[in-house]
Order: C-alpha cells, then sequence, then structure tokens
C-alpha cells in the first residue's frame, strides 16, 4: 500500500469511526518510519471532514463527541513518537464556563476540536469568575480567548469579562468569542466581543481564521 | 371563564374556548425572592398573588416535589425502593452560603454501589449532575437491580392536597421519567458517557434502555384509574442530545410501544422539548404523541414557528415563547410579533407559556403586555 493510499483509508476510518482499524494502520505507519507528526497531519485532515459533515447536517454532535473518542485513541498511539512535540501548533485558546454557570457539553466538545484541530487548549472549566479568566488571560496569553454561557442570568459574564480585559490592557492581544444556547449575535455584538458561534464547528473555524491572519 | 374546561379544549382541540396564558413564573419568584431583587410590587407577595395580579393562569400547584419543580407538573408517584436498597443522600455546604452545595446521593445493594452528586445552582432553585450514577457496565447490572426492587404508588394525600386548592382550575398533569435515551443522557449517565457507551456497547445499552422502558411500564400502571389529564415525559428533548439517528432508532420505537397504553388510560401525552429541534420536528408525528410542552422557536430555537406548525400536524403545543424575548435586552416589537403569530398559527391548539420559563432577570412587566394581547385575541373569538 502506497503512503497516500494508507493516508486516504486512516481519513475514511476515522470518518467511520472505525477505531480498532485506524489504531492498526496508525501502528502500521509508525513502523514504516512515518513521522507521527504527518500522521497526525492527517488524521486532522480527517476531522475536517468530519466538521464539514456537521456542518452540512449530514453528521450530528453526538459523532463529533465519538470522532473525538476515535481522535483519543489515535493519538494515545502516536503521543511516545512526537519527540516532545505537544502539538498546538495553531495557538492557545483558553475556554471557560463563566460564573453562575455550569453547563458545559459544548464547551467540552468545542475543547476536543480545538485540540484535534491544532490548538492548545487551556480549559479553565465551570463556573469561573470574571477574575480568573482575565488572571488565565494575563498568565498564558492566548490567541483566542472562548466562554460559554447557558443561563440568561449568566450572559452578563461577558460584557464583564471584556470591560475587565480592557482595565487589565490585554483586550487587544486576545481575540474573545463566546457561545451557548441563549446567546444571539445582537446580544454578543453589545458585549464587546470579537465572535459568537453557534455551533462548536463555528467555533472551530471562527479560530482558524485567527490563527490564519496571525500565522500570515 | 372556566380555565379547567379552557384547558381540557385544547387537548380535544375544541374551538371557540378562550385561549389560556399559563407561564412559569416560580424561577423566576423564587431567585428574585432569594436575591432581594423582587420588585417593590411584589415584596411580601406570594407567587400565588403574583399570578392573580398579573391576571394569568398559574400551572399546577400540587407541592414542591423535586428541587426546583414547579408549578408545570409534578411526579405524583411515590417511589418504593427494595427493602435491601440504601439510599442516603448527604448536603454538602459550599463556600458561598448555599448557592453551590452539593447534594451527594449513595445507593447502597447488595449488587453494588452507585454515587451521584448534584450541584444546587442559581440561589438554590436548581440542581445540575456533575457526577452521575452509572459510569460503566458494572453500574448497568446494579441500577437495574435497583429497579427491579423498586415500586411506585399513586401520592394520594398530595393529590388530595392539589385538587382541595386546584381541583376546580387546572386538571392533572402529571409527570413521568424521560424516555430512556433521554434518561441516561440527562438523568443517569450523562451526555458524552452515554453516547461513548452506546457506540462501544451498543447491545449492553439497547438491553438497558428496556429496562428502563420495564420501569415506565410500572409508572404508567400505577397512574390507572387515577384522575391523570395529561402525562408528561420530562425529556429535556435537544436534537444535539438526541439527533435524528438516535431518535428514530430509540426514541420513536419507544413511545411507539408506551404512548398507547397511556392513551388506553384516557390520558394524554406530551413530552418536554426545550432545545434545537428542527431536524427532529418531522419526525414528531411518528411517536403518537399528543403534545409537546415548551418548544422554543427563533430567536432561542433553530425553527420558525410557521415550521412548527407544519411539523407537528394536529398536536398541541404549551408555551412557545423564547424566554429571552423577556429579558429586557431584546426588542418589545420582537416578542409582540413573535405572541401574535403563535396564537394565530396554533389556536385552538395552544396553551400559551415561556418556553421554558421567565428567566430570572426577565422583565415581569412583559408578562402583563403578553396578557394584555391575549386578552385582545380573546376578545375576537
Amino acid at each position: 500500500m502506497t503512503e497516500e493510499n494508507l493516508f486516504d483509508e486512516m481519513k475514511v476510518a476515522l470518518i467511520e469511526f472505525r477505531v480498532d482499524p485506524l489504531v492498526e494502520m496508525i501502528q502500521a505507519a509508525i513502523q514504516k518510519g512515518i513521522p507521527a507528526e504527518k500522521v497526525i497531519e492527517v488524521l486532522s485532515e480527517g476531522m475536517n471532514v468530519v466538521g464539514a459533515k456537521y456542518q452540512a447536517g449530514e453528521y450530528f454532535v453526538t459523532m463529533l463527541i465519538i470522532a473525538g473518542e476515535v481522535m483519543k485513541e489515535a493519538m494515545a498511539v502516536l503521543k511516545p513518537h512526537l519527540e516532545g512535540r505537544s502539538g498546538g501548533d495553531l495557538g492557545k485558546v483558553v475556554l471557560a464556563t463563566v460564573a453562575g454557570d455550569i453547563h458545559d457539553i459544548g464547551k467540552n466538545i468545542l475543547s476536543t476540536l480545538l485540540t484535534t484541530a491544532g490548538f492548545e487548549v487551556i480549559d479553565l472549566g465551570i463556573d469561573v469568575t470574571a477574575e480568573d479568566i482575565v488572571e488565565a488571560v494575563k498568565a498564558h496569553r492566548p490567541l483566542v480567548l472562548g466562554m460559554s454561557a447557558l443561563l440568561t442570568t449568566n450572559l452578563e459574564q461577558f460584557p464583564k469579562v471584556v470591560t475587565l480585559l480592557e482595565e487589565e490592557g490585554v483586550r487587544d492581544g486576545v481575540k474573545v468569542i463566546v457561545g451557548g444556547a441563549t446567546v444571539t449575535e445582537d446580544f454578543a455584538r453589545a458585549a464587546g466581543v470579537d465572535a459568537y458561534a453557534k455551533t462548536a464547528v463555528d467555533g472551530v473555524n471562527i479560530c482558524k481564521e485567527w490563527a490564519a491572519a496571525t500565522l500570515n | 371563564m372556566c380555565m379547567y374546561e379552557d384547558l381540557m379544549a385544547v387537548y380535544r382541540g375544541e374551538e371557540g374556548r378562550p385561549l389560556v396564558f399559563q407561564p412559569r413564573l416560580k424561577h423566576w419568584f423564587d431567585v428574585n425572592y432569594a436575591a432581594g431583587t423582587l420588585p417593590e410590587k411584589y415584596r411580601g407577595a406570594t407567587l400565588e398573588e403574583v399570578f392573580r395580579d398579573l391576571g394569568v393562569t398559574p400551572r399546577e400547584v400540587w407541592g414542591m416535589g423535586r428541587i426546583g419543580s414547579e408549578h408545570g407538573g409534578y411526579f405524583s408517584l411515590k417511589v418504593v425502593d427494595g427493602g435491601d436498597v440504601e439510599v442516603w443522600t448527604r448536603r454538602i455546604r459550599g463556600k458561598t452560603g448555599g448557592q453551590d452545595d452539593q447534594i451527594v446521593t449513595e445507593i447502597r445493594t447488595p449488587k453494588g454501589d452507585l454515587r451521584q452528586v448534584q450541584r444546587v445552582t442559581e440561589r438554590g432553585t436548581s440542581l445540575i449532575n456533575s457526577e452521575y450514577f452509572l459510569k460503566g457496565l458494572d453500574d448497568l447490572k446494579v441500577f437495574e437491580y435497583v429497579l427491579q426492587e423498586r415500586s411506585y404508588e399513586w401520592d394520594e394525600n398530595r393529590y388530595e392536597w392539589g385538587r382541595r386548592r386546584y381541583g376546580k382550575v387546572l386538571p392533572l398533569r402529571a409527570n413521568t421519567e424521560r424516555i430512556p435515551i433521554m434518561w441516561l443522557i440527562v438523568g443517569i449517565m450523562g451526555f458524552q458517557r452515554t453516547v461513548t457507551m452506546i457506540w462501544r456497547h451498543p447491545e449492553e445499552m439497547r438491553g438497558f434502555m428496556r429496562v428502563l422502558e420495564e420501569e415506565h411500564l410500572k409508572m404508567i400502571e400505577a397512574y390507572r384509574g387515577r384522575p391523570v389529564a395529561e402525562i408528561n415525559f420530562v425529556d429535556n428533548m435537544h436534537q444535539d442530545l438526541c439527533p435524528p439517528p438516535y431518535f428514530m432508532e430509540y426514541a420513536i420505537p419507544f413511545l411507539k410501544r408506551v404512548t398507547p397504553k397511556i392513551h388506553a388510560q384516557g390520558t394524554v401525552v406530551t413530552s418536554h422539548w426545550d432545545g434545537f429541534m428542527k431536524q427532529l420536528i418531522p419526525l414528531v408525528g411518528e411517536t403518537g404523541m399528543d403534545g409537546l410542552e415548551c418548544v422554543t422557536p427563533l430567536p432561542q430555537g433553530d425553527f420558525t414557528v410557521a415550521e412548527l406548525r407544519e411539523g407537528l400536524g394536529d398536536m398541541f403545543i404549551r408555551d412557545g415563547i423564547p424566554a429571552v424575548l423577556m429579558c429586557p435586552w431584546t426588542d418589545v416589537k420582537d416578542l409582540k410579533a413573535l405572541v401574535q403569530e403563535l396564537m394565530e398559527v396554533f389556536y385552538p391548539r395552544l396553551i400559551l407559556g415561556f418556553s421554558d420559563m421567565l428567566p430570572a432577570n426577565g422583565d415581569i412587566e412583559r408578562v402583563r403586555l403578553v396578557k394584555e394581547m391575549v386578552d385582545e385575541f380573546n376578545s375576537r373569538l
């Protein structure tokens, strides 16, 4: 089998969530001397297809979760061969579900997708205060800050964080994206953030655009 | 005016009765009461006095039920666990004096133990799981044992208490557990773990869902012969949690088997859908249910009122006004337009309310505004 064929079959296995054949192919690739980084690149292309299928309505959130599980198993095989590199070439993203809110399904899916897309994700978890979020931004200097909230009572945390970022002088250095079922585009705009994502896949695509603009 | 008959008319699809506006206000009331932020005119008032002041129909008020439960229905059955099943619950105080307390529940059985951790949110008015009972295959066996030993009894005392207060006003709507797939996702296993488990262990999970179905049959049997007008699955259905493939494989077959049994008892069947549902709307007709509760159109959900009407056929809806339109930063014109459309499109198959409740930071005066629109609509009937 040529390398190209192997790579194509890996992508198909990922897209169809056939984890055992995928792991076998990854092991075969490593044995052939193909760098782990190259395999990750191939798998990232596969994840892009998964994302595209989701956006086209062909795949669903449940499939994004399964794809994430498949990627985790693939990465477990690849990790010993990464020679000290940990990925995250596209940049850092700090994620948090804001103070008062502990609904984190969307954030967790976004975290998985961002990681597999090549971002380094620093996930602060749930119920994170504005002060802690800003401290994390100051400490990690990420490309992107992503915040989520489900309850309308917690949406006010978005402008609060933005104001605090400004007061601390770090607003210009970070792109801010928000999401959550009760967030509307109008609210996001008024809150002073840079982008609003209706879905996790939308969020990844926006982050990728920002990363591309930065890297270029 | 007789609200009881007006509500029953919705179940029956009868025209000519006044449209009922029955908003869920308890969450708004409870949070603002706890925070000391109720509007001046409602300080010292009871929730029922707020309902009366606004001139809107209360939801069923039968007692406290579970934490966060309210007028929108309650679990009318007492759960009786097996003699060798111990259920221990303790509350761990959080750092903010009640707002972030944790409630730990441990179930101890001869087959093994289960543990769940819930966190109290929104000033003690709501709960959310941070740890679920079911974490792996072994836990399924333990939970199956718990359910096998469990029985249900009609809660006569509670019913009598409610009947005396609201029996002439409101038909009794009884909640029941979520359908098996949603019971797993929302109630006992969690979303991501359920998805992963179905992917890794499809046969075991399918078998376990049949165990949950048996439990539903026990609950339905316990309702037999009782004065229940409607049984509501408290599903929290959302297409991202239960996408069409899951819905077709797990939800529709279950509902096709169970709904006729409820109908045979003379009871209407509904389910609580409170998320994105555009992809599920075309499938809902296959379930055999009579109506949906909550249903959240754009801008909060992902579908229009017209799409909902077309997809639901003859089913009725309860609620329909996206909660976000009650928030002060949204345009009142959008609220009015949506309410008008809901009334025109869905009456007489509509019990108007919020999807799914007035937010704690919602504007109570917008409730009054909606009431005025309902009065205007009813004056033209």
